[in-house]
């Protein structure tokens, strides 16, 4: 159901191959734009508090180089996620204190609390993968990204 | 190999704070320490992304192995981690 979803959950809007700022919480701000812009999210401040909760309780830095900050929150209606990549590195204070340089948002309706679960599985398992991450770190376009996510996802 | 199956007790299963409490403590011992469902693969308790990859939920079983010189410590530690609901670790 997943994986033929993606370019719902995932459009290429959500998309974005540089420009996260360096700082880890300006990065959630960049990658919840993405969302918004995309008329998604009906109220920024409740879904960036949402996020800054979750993070407050336990980094989403979830080592290998990946971020995943996540959140269930009333104000998406839809499951959406957002993808930035960071040439720099981000300090999520990770576990493993590496840089984060693959991002992925997370945002799920409050009251879908299971498919936020099975998204957030869905999508650590296919960023285990070494492949995967490489061919995400070198994409050079937002289709790219779709098709790797959408693969991995399977 | 030392082994046991424990029922995940936190409200958030083994996610946020008893994920990192989890993956923060099988990092400390020096030894292979695995988890996963009771009937599926393993993958390493150090990882917080493998963690977060089983999409483990309360009142779910896993299945903790280790192998080594404190095995059956850090399984003690990690089941108590498991077991202990969320707010009293």
């Amino acid at each position: 159901m997943l994986e033929d979803d993606i370019d719902l959950l995932l459009p290429r809007a959500h998309i974005a191959l540089s420009g996260p700022p360096p700082d880890k919480q300006a990065a959630i701000e960049f990658l919840l734009d993405l969302v918004a812009a995309n008329d998604r999210v009906s109220d920024r401040g409740a879904a960036f508090d949402a996020l800054c909760e979750r993070e407050n309780v336990a980094t989403t830095g979830v080592g290998m180089g990946i971020g995943i900050p996540h959140a269930k929150t009333a104000a998406v209606a839809e499951p959406s996620v957002a993808f930035a990549r960071s040439r720099a590195g981000i300090d999520f204070d990770a576990a493993d204190d590496e840089p984060v340089r693959l991002l992925f948002l997370i945002l799920v309706p409050a009251v879908r609390a299971e498919e936020h679960l099975q998204i957030l599985s869905s999508l650590s398992r296919a960023l285990m993968h070494e492949d995967a991450r490489e061919t995400l770190l070198a994409a050079d376009d937002a289709e790219t990204v779709q098709n790797t996510v959408r693969e991995a996802m399977d | 190999m030392p082994e046991r199956v424990v029922t995940v007790v936190p409200e958030d299963g083994l996610h946020a704070r008893p994920a990192s409490n989890f993956v923060e403590t099988a990092s400390e011992y020096d030894i292979e320490i695995q988890v996963g469902h009771v009937d599926g693969d393993l993958v390493n308790a150090a990882s917080m992304l493998a963690i977060t990859g089983l999409g483990v939920t309360s009142g779910e079983d896993v299945r903790l192995v280790a192998e080594g010189a404190e095995a059956e410590a850090a399984l003690d530690e990690l089941e108590r981690i498991l077991s202990t609901p969320e707010g009293e670790g």
